[in-house]
């Protein structure tokens, strides 16, 4: 029964299409030997149909012609367009005749879209035999979550067996052989990628029926002595103990000729960085990918916590690292503020080079906790941060936006993950292209190591999204395919990995555990502790920390230093526009009446009992721990400032979805010629402050402000503070035929 | 365009990817790929008014113990999931709800209490009122739900919905939300 194409052709077009490239590419990493399965097979599969042809196949194009069902499966089918290109004479020894002159042809390809398990083994080879490397890839990546090892082996074993037994057409036993040694190479595959599989103590049931088919079937062949050393090494492990297994930590077998030992923020940057890269590294060269799909890993209850071991490992670590930014940030409550941020700026060291070192796990996990509440809200901590590294936090941050699906990291990993070196910055990102200036390109190329929660979000929608079974319960392979999208990346990037070689530093190792861990509410009541939570809460954040998009917030005693004609102070609010707009928006509606929000500021809650036994013996935090905190400044009763945004709008042509603006300083005593004057400035504009007028852009319209008011006092602070600065309408045309208008606005 | 940014919360296993799916796409779509940009935003109508959803699913992720304050902090308003069929699932939303006052140092969060899996009556074990009494301590809505039998699916992000324009009315923001906008340095 055939089905014809529908929507959705394209995309899966591509899905198969990306799936392939993804497959060949881990396929080439993870045995060269198999590097070249894919085409061949293509061009094996050619030949098949023109056997004289030995053209070069290039640029085939693929068209989705429908579906196509038989007993037990359904495929996919596409129409594959094959070009083929002549080859030069001196690679080809043979005389013209024997070449054939076609150009292209079309060729049936067919993709199991569904099937029974037994199906989908007997798919493991296709139609002429051939190994089909991707679909290899795919099923043994993935069967896991359709059936058992020992099921798959058993189905296996038995294709072969009956197509041995087969009384086959004298014409078609080329086929038959060739079926067969596809079977073959699927074990050697199976065997190399996943002996995991195999373990399973403490008898190894499936390699013993691997041995005994291989003996009865295949004696003296590779895949028989591949079988009898993996069974070796596994009853070595066994006898030898821990021996392979379980790795010593390494502060406890080198001799501890240090004595000296780290203390932030007094520790080499570059070497931290590389010691946490080397932590993270093992475990992520450790994890097995497919314990990263949604129906090991989200489905894991207690019972089944070890079926995926190694990624509960890896987020292990990376909550480590979090904690110990946030412990060493807190611990101390009667550390100078000045002192605390140098942690901070620590850290935020520490954090660049796990950037250059392409390590996007401890990464986020160091940005993470800087973001974390406690920490966070040390506002003064934090406005004692140099601009540059404010800067650097602001770019390092951004990498791991939220925004757009995680747009921003998704587009790194692409382009950085199996790169050599970090060499992606926006062009915003000021600090980190001075890094990567500073840096050259380094001597030693790195590996990658990524942020593995968003590879666990979108295996787990996969896992959420697409059923397991269509029509008749036959099993959905189309979603494995999906699955091992991202699981090819993540084998890539296991790959890439190797190009790592970090030593080990045992005092490395002790100092990391010496950290104390705090937990939440610990952490918070330190923090509290430090900074006292003050009113109107805490969205209001200096500028220059994060909160950059908080237009109209009132400055602090902090940076209220800078002067309004430090443009720098504010170069952040020139990008990610589309951002800044959208959660600008939004922080305002959360607290909308933050600036008279009535909470107790007074309440400062001492640490209680849980914290003080949490240090009890460890490293004591601070013997003076409960001390009340220095007052902090009065609170302000109004600002002296308003950060404004103004837009320079004209008529004149029409660019699509580009907004300009710049942030300018309002005091309190500017009145409107003063604030044109300002914004003129800032917008490049010449002219007469007269010739332009300036309005507050409202929900539902715009505020003209008279000619010489107190903008300060007029503008409607219930709302952000956008501006627009336009011509006053006789001058604009005089201002579009000099060509003045260079700035535009949709 | 008004935006809305929703963060579903709970912990692993009780069905979060479910509801958002659900909600976003409709359960059972071929076509559906999680790594593309507007994977979890949806224009929903609520009272007459077009609303643009982004939702931040942490599913998957709920062991990251140490993003937690981002989402929140980001969020504007909250879906607390737990399973009927898991007690554990339910006590862990205290600490959850604790944590986000927290963050936002606020007593009063937009906020929706769901016992989802209510399709599954026969492994219940939290009992409905057992929700509705945590959702009086909450002070906020408590609704059951079916990501698989699509029961209240929608409902819960409408209410939260009119639950973050109740706190905070009239900040209609007129942007574009489709075409992601450029800029350029002066």
């Amino acid at each position: 029964m055939l089905v014809r194409g529908c929507a959705g052709s394209e995309f899966r077009h591509s899905l198969a299409e990306r799936t392939k490239a993804l497959a060949a590419k881990c396929h080439a990493l993870r045995s060269p030997a198999h590097q070249r399965d894919q085409r061949s097979a293509e061009r094996r599969r050619t030949k098949n149909r023109k056997s004289q042809t030995r053209w070069y196949v290039k640029q085939p194009t693929w068209r989705l012609w429908g579906e196509e069902r038989v007993d037990g499966a359904i495929y996919t089918v596409y129409l594959k367009k094959v070009r083929y290109h002549r080859p030069t004479r001196s690679a080809s020894s043979e005389s013209d005749d024997e070449i054939s002159h076609l150009e292209w042809e079309t060729v049936r390809v067919r993709f199991v879209k569904a099937g029974t398990v037994e199906r989908l083994v007997e798919a493991l080879a296709t139609d002429d035999g051939e190994l089909e490397s991707t679909y290899v890839n795919v099923f043994l990546a993935t069967y896991r979550s359709f059936a058992e090892c020992s099921r798959v082996l058993d189905l296996l074993l038995r294709r072969y067996e009956a197509l041995a037994m087969e009384d086959v057409h004298p014409a078609a036993i080329d086929t038959s052989q060739q079926h067969r040694k596809t079977l073959v190479a699927c074990l050697h595959v199976w065997l190399d990628t996943y002996p995991e599989d195999f373990r399973q103590l403490p008898h190894h049931p499936a390699l013993q029926q691997l041995l005994a088919f291989t003996q009865l079937h295949l004696p003296g062949s590779e895949l028989h002595s591949k079988v009898l050393q993996k069974l070796a090494v596994f009853s070595a492990e066994r006898n030898g103990g821990a021996a392979g297994g379980v790795c010593l930590a390494p502060g406890m077998r080198v001799a501890a000729h240090h004595t000296c030992a780290y203390r932030l923020p007094h520790v080499p940057h570059r070497h931290f960085a590389e010691q946490l890269t080397r932590m993270d590294m093992e475990l992520f060269k450790k994890l097995v990918p497919h314990q990263c799909l949604g129906a090991v890993w989200s489905r894991r209850d207690k019972d089944r916590s070890h079926d995926a071991a190694t990624v509960l490992a890896t987020v292990n670590q990376f909550n480590a690292v979090s904690f110990r930014v946030i412990s060493t940030v807190l611990v101390e409550p009667n550390l100078r503020p000045v002192d605390r941020s140098d942690i901070l700026a620590a850290w935020l060291d520490i954090a660049r080079e796990l950037r250059v070192l392409k390590n996007f796990s401890s990464l986020k996990a160091i940005i993470s906790g800087l973001q974390s509440n406690p920490v966070y809200r040390l506002r003064k901590t934090w406005a004692l941060l140099s601009k540059e590294k404010a800067e650097l936090f602001e770019e390092l941050a951004r990498i791991f936006s939220e925004d757009n699906n995680r747009w921003a990291q998704r587009e790194l990993l692409m382009r950085e993950g199996t790169a050599k070196f970090a060499d992606t910055v926006g062009e915003n990102d000021k600090q980190l292209q001075k890094l990567l200036h500073e840096r050259g390109s380094p001597g030693v190329s790195n590996g990658t190591i990524p942020y593995l929660g968003t590879f666990l979000t979108d295996l787990t929608m996969i896992d959420t999204a697409i059923p397991d079974t269509v029509a008749d319960g036959l099993i959905n392979f189309d979603k494995r395919r999906k699955e091992f999208e991202v699981l090819a990346q993540i084998k890539l990037l296991q790959g890439a990995a190797n190009a790592y070689h970090l030593p080990t530093d045992p005092m490395f190792d002790r100092w990391f555990d010496s950290v104390i861990v705090l937990d939440d509410r610990e952490a918070y009541q330190l923090s509290c502790q430090i900074e006292p939570p003050t009113n109107p809460p805490k969205e209001r954040r200096p500028k220059k920390l994060n909160d950059n998009n908080n237009h109209g917030h009132r400055k602090n005693d902090s940076i209220a230093s800078t002067s309004s004609s430090n443009s720098s102070q504010f170069y952040c609010e020139t990008d990610g526009v589309g951002n800044a707009w959208k959660r600008d928006s939004l922080e305002r509606r959360i607290s909308p009446t933050r600036l008279s929000h009535g909470s107790s500021s007074s309440s400062i809650p001492s640490l209680d009992v849980s914290l003080s036994s949490a240090n009890s013996g460890q490293k004591p935090a601070n013997g003076k721990i409960a001390s009340t905190s220095p007052a902090h400044p009065n609170a302000r009763s109004g600002p002296d400032f308003y950060i404004i945004r103004v837009t320079y709008e004209s008529d004149c042509v029409e660019t699509e979805g580009v907004v300009l603006y710049k942030s300018i300083m309002l005091s309190n005593n500017e009145r409107t010629p003063q604030v044109i004057r300002n914004a003129m400035l800032k917008l490049n504009l010449d002219g007469d402050p007269d010739g332009y007028t300036l309005a507050q852009v409202l929900p539902d319209k715009e505020m003209v402000l008279p000619a010489n008011a107190n903008v300060y006092y007029a503008v409607n602070t219930a709302y952000n503070l956008n501006f627009i600065l336009r011509l006053r309408k006789s001058q604009q045309e005089e201002a579009i035929v000099n060509g003045k208008t260079k700035n535009k606005r949709t | 365009m008004r935006e809305y940014k929703i963060v579903v919360l709970g912990s692993g296993g009780v069905g979060k990817s479910a509801l958002t799916v659900q909600f976003v796409q409709g359960i059972f779509v071929e076509k559906y790929d999680p790594t593309i940009e507007d994977s979890y935003r949806k224009q929903v109508e609520v009272d007459g008014q077009q609303c643009m959803l982004e939702i931040l699913d942490t599913a998957g992720t709920e062991q990251f113990t140490a993003m937690r304050d981002l989402y929140m902090k980001n969020g504007q308003g909250f879906v607390l999931v737990y399973s009927i069929t898991a007690q554990s699932t339910f006590n862990d939303l205290q600490d959850l709800r604790e944590q986000i006052l927290r963050v936002k140092d606020k007593d009063d969060v937009p906020m929706v209490l769901v016992g989802n899996k209510c399709d599954l009556e026969a492994e219940r074990v939290v009992g409905k009122q057992q929700g509705a009494n945590l959702a009086n301590h909450f002070n906020c809505v408590f609704m059951e739900t079916s990501a698989k039998a699509k029961i209240s699916v929608n409902e819960v992000f409408y209410d939260l919905v009119r639950q973050i324009n109740k706190k905070s009315p009239k900040e209609e923001n007129k942007k574009r939300i489709k075409k992601p906008l450029t800029c350029q340095l002066l």
